[in-house]
């Protein structure tokens, strides 16, 4: 009885894992495995990514593997992901860090196993890279805190110099929304005439980005401007902004430029967003990973642009 | 007879462990690449986190509780023993501060359920925010990293080529198994969790055994935060999230009933074995995360199914 129970469920498994396999076989090119493992897979940000480095691989004949662990912050799940890889022996692994210091031991695993790494999207820290012994092949992305500083810059020339701004933090401790927001914090702090009233996480959330930005027009009714370290963020306090009947008396700027971001830009209900571009460092993972693999050489640092997007250089959709 | 009598005792792990080893065929068959010492080291290995904090949570969940807080304990006794390495307390005092935390949490849980008479989901539901809220206080939200290879050791070390987590794994459920079969602690627990109003009546302290039966998971937490610092060279006021769940999983697809009263540690091994297998076959195989998900689930509830069936055929 309970055998056969197990048994059915093992051959339903069976078949399933026969089925996904066979699919990927299916996609594979002859050429090399590259491994992309990012934060998570559940976020527009990295579906870009993951797309551009498809295209990139489809294009250049590599077998490309995409994983992601299931919450964006799960450093343990990632550096589990990338032990793994490293048992199937890919050709190389292009890894967006969920932590910068925390996923150095994956990295020193898969150096001893010889599978080179690129770093993409979050820096891993080079202090404690180099304290380990370890070394990754090159890092391709935008820097975070140029970003913020963007986002500063604009809310300062926005501002006329002179006004309250709020800030909605990402989650505590995570080290992207951290240097978004040190970046914007160097560029205001420069500035007398503006003042940082409030400054609070909305946990990367749009629900929360609502009910905190709504708590914080409740606290601090002389407000011009906002800068969320996301757009899920800033559209949460989009809304909060319309509710208190405020919109466009409160400049709301994001993060990331998703596309409901950029369709609120559009409409005028947010002002500005921070824009990364995730598919271009994909596509240049890919593609530098493939030049890894051939033994060409490739730079220590490849950047990624990173641009402000407004409605004046936002096209009609 | 004496098989006979292992089957009785040992029936509902050689369910379990049947599902382990289909499984571990599966993969064995699809991909060249699972089955291989250096990945069964690697299943081990990280098995070997969340199967010490569902060693606790065996406990925990034979006396008919729950607890919620572990993830956030984790993330609390990390921090707390990072910030003492980092600070210059020697090694062997932060680990005890580490499982210092954990205890503290633990036997906060157990005294707000046995003297409070709080309900275990509440209480330590209760845990996880405030838990999780201190570590983020006690560090300002960021990762407290870089400690001495000594300490590492403990997660990157190996003992006769085994890694030492999986060592550390092996001897606390050497320990578990003998607490909990052959102790009064041990008798107790199932005591508790069988009928509460009965194990009172026959003279159990039981506000006592519960309490020191959530002091333990919390040490369990407090023993992963530990491995799980060692292991990423840094303590993250944000880790362990959802932790509590992966050892509710393992131990109830080891058997164990969430009306209490039963189960064992040797099934919470074999169920916390299987998440490890699934995950890393899939991952081998190259299923995505989302798919995972999925899979993961409906193995939780197949083996749940079974069990019930299993225990009605026995009636």
């Amino acid at each position: 009885m309970k055998r056969s129970r197990f048994i059915s469920l093992a051959v339903g498994l069976a078949l399933f894992c026969l089925m996904s396999c066979q699919r990927r076989e299916q996609e594979s090119a002859k050429g090399p495995t590259v491994a992309l493992v990012v934060k998570t897979l559940n976020h527009p940000y990295f579906i870009d990514m993951q797309r551009g480095a498809q295209e990139a691989a489809t294009r250049l004949g590599i077998h490309l593997v995409v994983q992601g662990a299931e919450r964006e912050v799960d450093v343990e799940k990632q550096m589990q992901i990338v032990e793994n890889l490293i048992q199937t022996k890919v050709a190389a692994i292009c890894l967006a860090p969920s932590g910068s210091r925390e996923l150095v031991p994956a990295i020193l695993k898969a150096n001893r196993a010889g599978i080179p790494v690129l770093v993409l999207d979050t820096r891993i820290d080079p202090t404690a890279l180099r304290e380990a012994g370890g070394k990754v092949v090159t890092f391709i992305g935008s820097d975070n805190f140029e970003g913020g500083k963007v986002a500063g810059t604009y809310i300062v020339e926005k501002l006329s110099g002179r006004g309250n701004v709020a800030v909605l933090e990402g989650i505590p401790g995570h080290e992207t929304g951290d240097a978004r927001r040190r970046g914007f914090h160097a560029v205001l702090d420069q500035v007398a005439g503006i003042k940082v009233v409030a400054s609070q996480t909305a946990n990367w959330e749009r629900d929360q980005g609502f009910n905190v930005f709504q708590n914080i027009l409740q606290s601090q009714p002389d407000l011009q401007a906002l800068f969320a370290c996301n757009d899920l963020m800033a559209l949460g306090a989009v809304e909060a902004v319309a509710a208190a009947g405020k919109t466009g008396k409160i400049l709301v700027v994001g993060f990331d430029a998703v596309k409901d971001g950029r369709d609120a830009i559009r409409q005028g209900t947010m002002a500005a967003s921070v824009a990364q571009y995730p598919d271009e460092m994909g596509r240049l993972a890919v593609e530098n990973a493939s030049r890894t693999i051939r033994g060409e050489t490739v730079p220590d640092e490849i950047p990624v642009r990173i641009g402000l997007i407004t409605k004046e250089n936002l096209g009609p959709q | 007879m004496m098989p006979r009598n292992l089957l009785a005792l040992h029936g509902r792990q050689l369910g379990t462990a049947c599902g382990l080893i289909g499984l571990v065929t599966i993969f064995w068959i699809v991909t060249p690449h699972f089955l291989t010492i250096s990945n069964l080291l690697n299943i081990a290995q990280q098995t070997s986190i969340n199967a010490i904090i569902a060693v606790g949570m065996t406990f925990v969940i034979i006396t008919g509780g729950i607890d919620l807080s572990v993830g956030s304990i984790v993330a609390f006794s990390g921090v707390v023993l990072a910030s003492a390495m980092q600070s210059g307390v020697p090694l062997f005092p932060s680990i005890l501060i580490g499982l210092g935390v954990g205890l503290l949490c633990g036997v906060t849980n157990g005294a707000l359920i046995s003297w409070g008479r709080l309900p275990p989901f509440i209480a330590t539901l209760g845990m996880m925010s405030v838990a999780r809220g201190a570590a983020l206080l006690y560090t300002e939200g960021r990762p407290v990293s870089g400690f001495s290879p000594s300490f590492r050791w403990l997660s990157t070390g190996e003992i006769a080529l085994i890694p030492s987590p999986i060592i550390v794994m092996v001897v606390v459920y050497a320990i578990a198994h003998f607490v909990l079969r052959h102790t009064k602690l041990g008798r107790y627990t199932y005591a508790i969790g069988g009928n509460e109003e009965a194990a009172v009546l026959s003279g159990v302290n039981v506000k006592t055994y519960k309490t020191v039966v959530y002091g333990l998971c919390g040490s369990c937490s407090g023993l992963a935060a530990i491995i799980l610092t060692a292991r990423l060279n840094s303590a993250q006021p944000i880790a362990g999230m959802m932790y509590e769940l992966d050892a509710i999983a393992a131990t109830v697809i080891g058997g164990t009933s969430l009306m209490g009263g039963e189960g064992s540690v040797l099934g919470t091994l074999i169920g916390a074995l299987i998440m490890g297998v699934l995950r890393n076959g899939l991952n081998i195989v190259g299923v995505s995360s989302f798919v995972q998900q999925i899979v993961i689930g409906s193995v939780i509830v197949a083996a749940v199914l079974a069990d019930m069936a299993l225990k009605k055929q026995r009636k």
